[in-house]
């Protein structure tokens, strides 16, 4: 019930995952144990170093927004995008043609 | 005892119909009775279809004729094709009936909260309910004139569902242009079924299968069939409704939809497995559904890397997902007359692919449930808006890091494995096949990475100050789907010894599907 799965190709064997991390998360803690032993929460050592500015209030202002987000990728794939959200129309009339088109082609492949 | 045994799917059809009609009673007795009625019929439902699944794992396939004299009279008076209505439950349908119910369990106990700021829940308990039992109706009918009937009866409910905020007219052109294409998707089966009927004087699925020779009506209601319901599973480039619906239905009815769109998936493999399996001839359709997978895949998730709105992020991802269950499905149908193949790797991409349906249904689900609970909490499903949410809401933050490691497909979570069955098994056709779902898998890492990062992390937003974990029943739901997902990860052997393996062979195995109706009877 236990024992691992054979795909064929290789295998797979969740516990050997979780010895993985339960040695990774021994090695994190014991290193972390190594740390300073000076720090203090709650203190000024916990204060954000913003550029050496006050920071702001509200965490909007220093946070990346979604949209702005994976910005260096979608820029290098400007031209895949552009095309991408201008095919997703939202037009119903283009939904159904799409489905039409894939009969289409299947129809073309399985009854030639 | 063995009674009640015998009569299991057809209790797992009447429950939720009776659920369903009954709904606007309970609700004349108030909110709780209505709430009471609402959960304790998808409890049940899902005890049914446990029991059934633990029938089908002990005997073998279950046939139910309804109207008979006996149950399992499928041919009475020396017919040679069944004539009643016939429910026909092999390990697949037994599968998906268990996972469906926990689905609609899941929404309902989400649901039961979520939803009490509006009114309408009479209606709304109603629809959802007949949306389950059209689910499960997809999955354990015996024949093709039935799964129309289903289809139908699931799509007219979800119309309902996906514009029940009809306030917003984003919701209401959701739900038009899913019963525009959901209409002619139907209209589409209801053809092929006429093809098949007329061909055959039978709409049973085992009756057609035992004659099915492949002339030009049946390659016509093949292309019908396949083009609908592969739309109404979200494939690329029929995926289009997908985020529209899923993002404006009600959470707890998108968490259903999930698996409403799987029973199409699994009519889709009915349909190539069971109703023609071999005859199928040329590698046309084989093909056809490993190039949709890829389209799917690779469009689905680099549109989610895009979207800020929450529920159309997953709803991307959900299109995206769907493409490794074809690619594994396209796989094995492609060495399916090749038994020295089928035994090297397209069993393994079958089981690849029944495993990921089951997986994604789960976790799919589950972060359904979280972006409707960040929804619910903070108000708005705009990434955006939201950030330091973590440290308020630190439940549904860890619910959300279950489901999301396990969609990415990392170790150990359930969805690396599916994923693993599906990349060894699809490389032995081509090494390019892996290489474009593991590109996906990355993608979608990557997409959820930002959703944790923008909503759970970083520093607490002015607006959200008075945002509160959600209520109990909520997590509730999210939790239930949740365990499953660690179930699955942590006994991957036991889950594919006991669901998954049985689940691929029956759908390989055509002659005890034919044999079960057509094997004489009693």
């Amino acid at each position: 019930m236990w024992s691992l799965i054979d795909t064929g190709f290789g295998f797979w064997d969740v516990y050997a995952w979780i010895a993985f991390f339960l040695l990774a998360g021994g090695g994190f803690f014991y290193l972390r144990s190594q740390g300073r032993k000076d720090y203090r929460r709650g203190t000024d050592q916990d204060d954000i170093f913003y550029g050496g500015n006050p920071v702001p209030e509200d965490g909007e202002e220093i946070t990346v927004p979604a949209s702005s987000a994976y910005w260096g990728f979608t820029r290098a794939l400007e031209g895949w995008y552009k095309g991408l959200t201008a095919w997703h129309s939202g037009m119903a009339t283009e939904y159904l043609g799409y489905m039409v088109l894939v009969m289409g082609l299947l129809a073309l492949a399985v009854v030639r | 005892m063995t009674i009640w045994r015998e009569h299991l799917p057809a209790l797992l059809l009447a429950l939720p119909l009776l659920g369903a009609f009954a709904a606007p009673v309970a609700g004349h007795f108030g909110s709780r009775a209505r709430n009471v009625w609402f959960v304790s019929i998808t409890a049940l439902t899902a005890l049914v279809a446990w029991g059934l699944w633990q029938q089908v794992s002990a005997s073998g396939i279950v046939v139910y004729v309804m109207g008979a004299e006996h149950s399992r009279l499928t041919l009475p008076s020396g017919m040679a094709l069944p004539v009643r209505i016939l429910l026909e439950v092999d390990a697949m349908s037994a599968l998906m009936a268990f996972m469906g119910a926990i689905a609609a369990l899941a929404g309902a106990l989400f649901s039961v909260r979520s939803m009490e700021r509006f009114s309408g829940l009479d209606q709304f308990v109603a629809l959802y309910l007949l949306l389950t039992a059209g689910m499960l109706g997809m999955e354990i009918t015996g024949d093709l004139f039935n799964f129309f009937v289903f289809l139908e009866i699931a799509s007219v409910a979800s119309c309902g569902l996906v514009a029940f905020w009809r306030d917003r007219p984003e919701a209401v052109e959701a739900s038009f242009k899913y019963m525009l294409l959901s209409t002619v998707g139907a209209l589409m089966v209801l053809v092929a079924v006429a093809f098949f009927y007329g061909r055959y004087n039978t709409v049973a699925m085992a009756g057609v299968a035992s004659h099915l020779q492949l002339g030009l009506a049946e390659k016509a209601a093949l292309v019908f069939l396949v083009s609908a319901l592969a739309m109404k599973c979200g494939t690329v480039p029929m995926h289009m409704w997908t985020p529209d619906a899923y993002a404006e239905a009600p959470a707890g009815v998108t968490c259903l939809l999930v698996a409403v769109s799987q029973a199409a998936l699994y009519g889709l493999f009915r349909v190539c497995f069971t109703l023609y399996g071999a005859s199928l001839g040329s590698s046309a359709v084989a093909w056809a559904l490993i190039i949709m997978g890829l389209l799917s895949m690779f469009i689905g998730v680099t549109m989610a890397v895009i979207q800020k709105d929450v529920k159309r992020l997953m709803a991307y991802h959900s299109v995206s997902q769907v493409g490794y269950m074809l690619l594994g499905m396209g796989v094995a149908l492609l060495v399916l007359s090749d038994p020295q193949k089928m035994a090297a790797y397209g069993a393994m991409a079958l089981q690849g692919a029944v495993y990921h349906l089951f997986n994604y249904t789960m976790y799919k689900g589950l972060l359904f449930l979280v972006a409707g609970a960040l929804a619910y909490a903070a108000g708005s499903r705009n990434l955006n808006d939201l950030g330091g949410l973590g440290r308020r809401m630190p439940q549904t933050a860890a619910l959300f890091v279950i489901a999301a490691a396990a969609i990415a497909g990392l170790p150990p979570f359930n969805g690396f494995v599916s994923k693993l069955m599906i990349y060894e098994s699809s490389f032995a056709v081509h090494p390019l096949l892996p290489v474009v779902a593991m590109v996906t898998s990355m993608l979608t890492l990557a997409s959820f990475v930002k959703v944790f990062q923008t909503a759970f992390l970083g520093p607490e937003k002015a607006a959200l100050r008075e945002v509160q974990e959600v209520p109990g029943f909520m997590r509730g739901g999210m939790a239930l789907l949740a365990v499953v997902v660690l179930v699955l990860s942590l006994f991957p052997t036991w889950s594919v010894g006991s669901f998954v393996e049985p689940a691929a062979r029956a759908l390989m195995d055509r002659a005890a599907y034919v044999g079960a109706v057509l094997g004489g009877g009693l």
